[in-house]
This record gives C-alpha cells, structure tokens and sequence, in this order.
C-alpha cells in the first residue's frame, strides 16, 4: 500500500478547487481560499498543550507547508490557540489576548480539558466548558493531542474559513453581553488583569 | 543532640527518620528557641520549607519546618501546632529570606496570618473570596457545582458500568443459551441412537 500521509493533507487542502458548490461567489471565494492558506498563529500557549506546538510548527510535521506559521504579537495573529486547561487567572490573559486581535480571527482548542474540564473536572479554580466565555472554532480533543490531531484539527478549520462558516469573532461582537456576564461570573468585575508595564518593580513586587 | 534538645524542651517527641532526617514536635511557643538554637549551634542554615497539614478533627494547623545543614547532608524536621480558627504565626523571614514566599503560599492556601511578613499578596489565585482552598472544610465539588457549568453528555452517553454489565450478562446468557442446545442436541442424539439399538434390537 502507498504510504501518503502527508500527500493525502494536501489533496484534503486542494480538493475544494475543483469542486463546485464553493463558487458561489468567487470574490469571496477568493478571500477565503487566501485566509485559510496563510493563518498565522499567535506563539501563545497555556496548559500542557503548549508542548505539543514546537513539533507542530517545526521540521517533523512541519505545519508551514499547509500555510500555518507563528506570529508573535496578538496584533498580527489570526488564530489564537488555547493549548489545554485554563485557570482563572490564565483565562484573563486569554481574553485580553483574544480581545487584542484583529478581525477575523479563530480559535482552536485543544484537549479535553477545554471541552469539559477534564481530569481538572473538581478543580475549583479551572474552567470547564471554554465556549461559555469566548467563541470556538474548533475543538481539538485527546489529553494531550498529537501534532497529528493539532494539524487534522487545523484543516478542518481551513476548510471551514474556505467555505466562509468559521465566524466566531462576529459571534462573540452579537453575544458579548452573554460571554461578559459568564466572564464576570467567574473572573470578577474586573476581567482584565491589573499590571502596567513596570507592574514587577512597585508594590513589592510580585 | 537529641538529648540537649529532649532536656531543653522538655519533648519526648524525637524521632529518627532515616540516618539523614530527624523529626521533631514541640510546642509552639519554643519554636523560635530550637529553631534558633539549630541555626547558630548545629549549622541547619538552610530553610527548605515549610509545609502545613490540616487536621480539621483535632482542630489545629502542623506547621513543619524543613531545615537542612551547610554540606547536605542532614535534615531536620521541627514540627509545629498551632489554633486552627485564627491561625497566625510569627514570619521567619527575618532569619531567612526565602520564608517569605512560602509562608505567602500558606498565607493564601491556608489563611494563616504570618505576623511581620510584608508581603501577603495572593500568589497563584487572583481575587479570591471564598475559603481558602486547601483548608478541609473547603468542598471542591460543592464550590464547582455553584460556581461552573459542565457540559451535558450526549444524548446516547450510557453509564459505563452499567453498560459493561449488561453486556456481561448478556453475553453469558447466550452462551448458556448455547451450551444447553447443544446439550440437548446431544441428549437428543443419544435418545435416537437408543431408540435406532432397539429397533435394531427389535428386529433381531
């Protein structure tokens, strides 16, 4: 049998080329096929996960053949990916993060402790369901994902910015009284996090 | 050692953990004393921790100081009650300096008041209100069930248990359903083979 793992990505990337239904209006068309073909992912990781991205973005799987590469302020990302359990206190940064970037942007998360907690399930400072309080595009399951899974789950969302569904940040501008209110419920009033630039050197310190 | 520090402080509670680690419990008060006196006297120059342990029953805190000697090669351990309601303490960390951050962990995880630490400031929590969270009577489940929402499972979710025993059973019963048609199978077989002898039998 031929072995085409990495040929057989590709051919998924291209296949909608020569399909059809996706020519419906090919201004759009075109803007969605350049988006999905140079996503930049902002060098942010939180949790376990993060040690999964290093082989994703290097040589090994090489995620910048199919257009994924790093960028490294939130300013000039368009994918934030929220990489394994979030605390309150990291869920902060997230959406300070989130809320930095530049439209349109998506978010991926991985591993099962972003779908449901879990095995921080009983963790009382740990969120578990990270749709309540910022939009998903993609959820990436597994404790932790292989780059493998991380790249599958990046081509679906490819394929979904191609066909112009992937939407969550006008998502989160509609509902953002219902992410607010579920932010305060667990953050507080105040959701950002209260440092300045030189917030280290004053107040003794961290 | 051991007996200066039984005489001294009137303790009995001198234990030697292994050739490298001593243990001992003394009361609160003398705390400074032998901790001092381990310090100047024995070279234990180094504080490697201090931990705490909740004993909600008996109503206080153990506090347990980890000292540990120039070369390495000794650890002490001195260990501590104090009152669990209103739980303070003196800071250490004006004899050592990293006392200071250990005893803001157990500040906010315990909420035990270090009197003459400058420091208190949350460490890894960020505005919390509640509890503390590692003192016992803090429930986890209880707090997480007010406070979060869990994703519902999907419609088809079964309980794994239950569903591994039913299909146990189910398995077993046919496969006694099927041993016992063959059996019969089998008696079956034999009755006819009898019956096919007497005819034989009968036609003789």
């Amino acid at each position: 049998m031929e072995h085409n793992g990495f040929i057989q990505e590709q051919k998924t990337l291209e296949g909608d080329l020569n399909s059809d239904t996706s020519h419906k209006n090919s201004v759009d068309f075109l803007m969605n096929w350049f988006r999905k073909r140079s996503i930049f992912v902002l060098a942010y990781g939180t949790g376990c996960g993060a040690i999964e991205m290093p082989p994703t973005f290097t040589s090994r799987y090489d995620a910048e053949r199919l257009g994924i590469r790093g960028a490294a302020t939130p300013r000039q990302a368009d994918v934030i990916i929220v990489s394994g359990y979030c605390s309150y206190k990291t869920l902060r940064r997230i959406i300070r993060t989130y809320e930095q970037m530049s439209n349109p942007k998506y978010v991926l998360a991985l591993g099962s402790c972003t779908i449901n907690g879990g095995m921080y399930w009983d963790s009382y400072n740990t969120i578990k369901k990270l749709e309540d309080y910022m939009p998903v595009d993609m959820y990436v399951n597994g404790c932790m994902p292989r780059p493998e899974s991380i790249l599958e789950g990046f081509l679906a969302l490819q394929k979904e910015i191609g066909e112009g569904k992937a939407s969550s940040w006008q998502k989160y501008e509609e509902n953002y009284e219902f992410y607010r209110k579920n932010q305060e419920a667990v953050l507080g009033e105040k959701v950002e996090p209260s440092y300045d630039a030189d917030w280290y050197l004053y107040d003794v310190g961290l | 050692m051991f007996k200066e520090i039984k005489k001294r402080f009137a303790t009995d509670d001198v234990e030697v953990k292994r050739n490298d680690l001593y243990k001992v419990g003394i009361k609160y008060s003398r705390l400074f004393e032998l901790i001092h006196m381990l310090k100047d006297e024995y070279e234990y120059r180094t504080l490697n921790a201090i931990t705490c342990t909740d004993w909600i029953e008996e109503g206080h805190f153990a506090l347990t100081y980890m000292l540990t000697t120039e070369d390495r090669k000794h650890t002490f351990m001195i260990q501590t009650m104090i009152n669990r309601e209103d739980a303070h303490a003196k800071t250490f960390s004006h004899e050592f300096k990293q006392a200071q951050i250990m005893e803001r962990d157990l500040h906010e995880m315990y909420g035990i008041d270090f009197i003459g630490n400058e420091n208190l400031k949350e460490l890894s929590l960020e505005n919390w209100v509640h509890t503390p969270p590692l003192r016992r009577e803090f429930d986890t489940l209880e707090f997480v069930n007010n406070n979060l929402t869990f994703r519902e499972g999907r419609d088809d979710n079964v309980d794994t248990k239950a569903e591994t025993k039913r299909l146990r059973a189910l398995k077993k019963a046919e496969k006694e359903a099927a041993k016992k048609a063959k059996e019969e199978a089998e008696a079956q077989k034999s009755k006819d083979g009898k019956l096919k002898d007497e005819e034989i039998k009968d036609g003789k």
